[in-house]
């Protein structure tokens, strides 16, 4: 059975990286409540994972990698990769039983870029991170955040090849979490970007903002303002590969489930193989509240 | 006074309008909607036009009768905004004042430019996310003289009376205190919203300076007798403007019969915008 299952992802994996076939993604439950659920759909119509499922691809020599979109730019609701649910579905966040959504920081509007994950890859929290400089943190047990600051809206589930450019690493809660800048591969200005100094040179004041938006985005909630590593620089695109490798390594070290004895709250790794389909539910959204919609000025 | 909206067509096409009701009955936003929603406490009217963080540049139309509000257009194509960085399209509910006009025939004495042949713009900074056509009562507090392509176009910053805030704000200087941060950025959005589409920088009068409450309440009384003289027709030029109301019987423009002329309500979904109107655009210097 084992060998059956591994097998079917081989077979899998080839056709995708032939680009014969691509993913799509199933969604069930009511966009905006506790119940939306949005799973990765296998180009075989089988449901995966899209932390374990979708191929990191990473490519050292074009500083390329796969990204799966969890959230729009200028949108509030705080969607994410599960880690709890098998096959690690796109939910969105809850908190005391409601779900959440981040508040609008003045001059800011929802997300300023297209958030999302980087396929397998994990900041482990079982342990100190490897990484120079960051050697007294544990990461935050989410696979590696990045932040898409191309000129079109990704949508949820988009799963797309990103260059990356640089990092930032954010400190949120004594944890350590990453937020690795990349663009679309497709975006007409992905030539001319190579760094974040190119960032920085192109789209003037994005990682500053993008520095300021981490600090401050809890701060409406009640929360105090988050830190960052490397006193908020940004590392660049070559630190920045070395840091996904690491968590990339990581990952093969959750996916080998070893690790679930001792920790038993890191991610579930119930992944694609096992022949199981859903149907879309195409359910219509439910509102979203009107508090999301207020401005949040924060003295400075 | 209850208004509601009658939508003809999708937005985002170039069939949209949206007429303005009153108790059911097509009117004017320009001429039949008063001014002045409460004169005693002085507050007014404001007609909504674009609803924050969105970019389509809707209007009340000046040139058809009972002026709806439709998507301004150039060149035949409908006009979009463009996102100047860090802002996502407007960023405030915008939209005008009832029974005001920027008359194109005078120079203000201050500003010495002539009016842009609007209605006065208003800038309602509220927390709550306004609609098309939307009639809002409002309290003025202040006003920013923004000088584009030559003529004056004043905009009023004003808060809706049902916000939260707007017990606490009374005047300009209020504005900085709870939303600090708004004005720079409202003088920023005017200067360089054009520049994507390849237009100077807009200037401000009052070295950008936003003026108080009182200077303008002023402007808008002298704006509102503007008006008075444009529908009364003591102009000597009304500069194509579609005078006809159904509420000024006194008016030579007022029409027993426009209100019945106008299409039964027949709203559509929504069109889509093209990609290409999500993209930021970042001016360098600008921030």
């Amino acid at each position: 059975m084992i060998r059956n299952t591994a097998l079917r992802r081989l077979i899998q994996s080839k056709d995708i990286l032939a680009g014969k076939k691509a993913f799509s993604s199933v969604t069930l439950g009511t966009k905006y409540t506790a119940d939306f659920r949005q799973y990765l759909k296998l180009p075989n119509g089988e449901i995966g994972s899209y932390f374990h499922d979708i191929p990191i691809e990473l490519n050292e020599t074009d500083c390329t990698v796969q990204m799966v979109t969890e959230v729009s730019r200028w949108s509030n609701g705080k969607f994410e990769i599960s880690k709890e649910l098998d096959f690690n579905p796109i939910v969105q966040d809850v908190k005391n039983e409601n779900v959440r959504f981040v508040h609008n920081i003045f001059p800011y509007h929802g997300y300023i870029h297209n958030y999302g994950a980087l396929p397998q890859t994990w900041e482990n929290p079982t342990k100190f991170s490897a990484i120079p400089g960051t050697e007294t943190l544990k990461g935050d047990n989410d696979p590696l955040d990045c932040c898409e600051i191309g000129s079109r809206i990704q949508n949820i589930g988009d799963i797309s090849t990103v260059k990356v450019l640089g990092s930032l690493g954010l400190i949120d809660d004594g944890e350590l979490d990453w937020k690795v800048i990349v663009i679309n591969v497709k975006d007409p200005m992905a030539q001319k970007l190579n760094d974040f100094k190119d960032v920085d040179k192109n789209f003037p004041g994005l990682l500053e903002a993008t520095r300021e938006w981490f600090r401050a985005y809890k701060v409406p909630a009640g929360k105090p303002e988050n830190s960052f590593a490397f006193d908020g620089h940004y590392k660049n695109a070559e630190e920045t590969i070395q840091i996904i490798k690491e968590c990339h390594k990581e990952w093969e070290s959750l996916i080998s489930g070893n690790l679930h004895k001792l920790h038993p709250d890191i991610p579930v790794i119930k992944r694609a193989g096992l022949g199981v389909t859903l149907e879309s539910e195409n359910k219509t959204p439910n509102e979203i509240p009107n508090y999301v919609y207020k401005w949040h000025y924060i003295n400075k | 006074m209850v208004y509601t909206t009658r939508q003809i067509g999708a937005k985002n096409t170039l069939d949209y309008r949206v007429f303005i009701e009153q108790d059911g009955k097509p009117v004017s936003p320009f001429h039949d909607i008063p001014l002045y929603a409460d004169e005693e406490n002085q507050i007014l009217n404001m007609v909504v036009e674009i609803p924050r963080w969105t970019n389509a540049k809707l209007e009340i139309t000046k040139e058809e009768a009972l002026n709806p509000i439709i998507q301004d257009t150039k060149k035949g194509k409908l006009r979009f905004v463009r996102n100047c960085f860090p802002h996502h399209g407007y960023i405030h509910n915008y939209g005008a004042f009832p029974q005001t006009w920027e008359d194109p025939n005078e120079a203000h004495p201050e500003t010495k430019a002539v009016g842009d042949n609007d209605p006065v713009d208003v800038l309602e900074i509220g927390e709550t996310i306004a609609y098309t056509g939307q009639v809002k009562q409002v309290k003025v507090l202040g006003v920013m003289a923004l000088l584009d392509e030559g003529e004056t176009d004043w905009k009023v910053i004003a808060i809706d009376i049902n916000d939260p805030l707007a017990p606490k704000l009374n005047d300009i200087e209020d504005v900085e205190k709870y939303f600090p941060g708004l004005l720079r950025a409202t003088n920023e959005w005017f200067r360089i919203y054009k520049i994507p589409d390849g237009k100077p920088e807009n200037q401000f009068a009052f070295s950008g300076e936003a003026k108080n409450r009182k200077y303008a309440m002023d402007i808008i009384k002298e704006t509102h007798e503007s008006w008075k003289k444009l529908i009364s027709g003591n102009v000597p030029d009304t500069k194509g403007i579609d005078l006809v109301n159904t509420t000024l019987s006194n008016t030579a423009s007022f029409s027993a019969t426009a209100a019945a002329a106008v299409p039964a309500a027949a709203p559509l979904a929504d069109a889509p915008i093209d990609k290409s109107i999500d993209k930021w655009f970042f001016i360098s210097g600008s921030a």
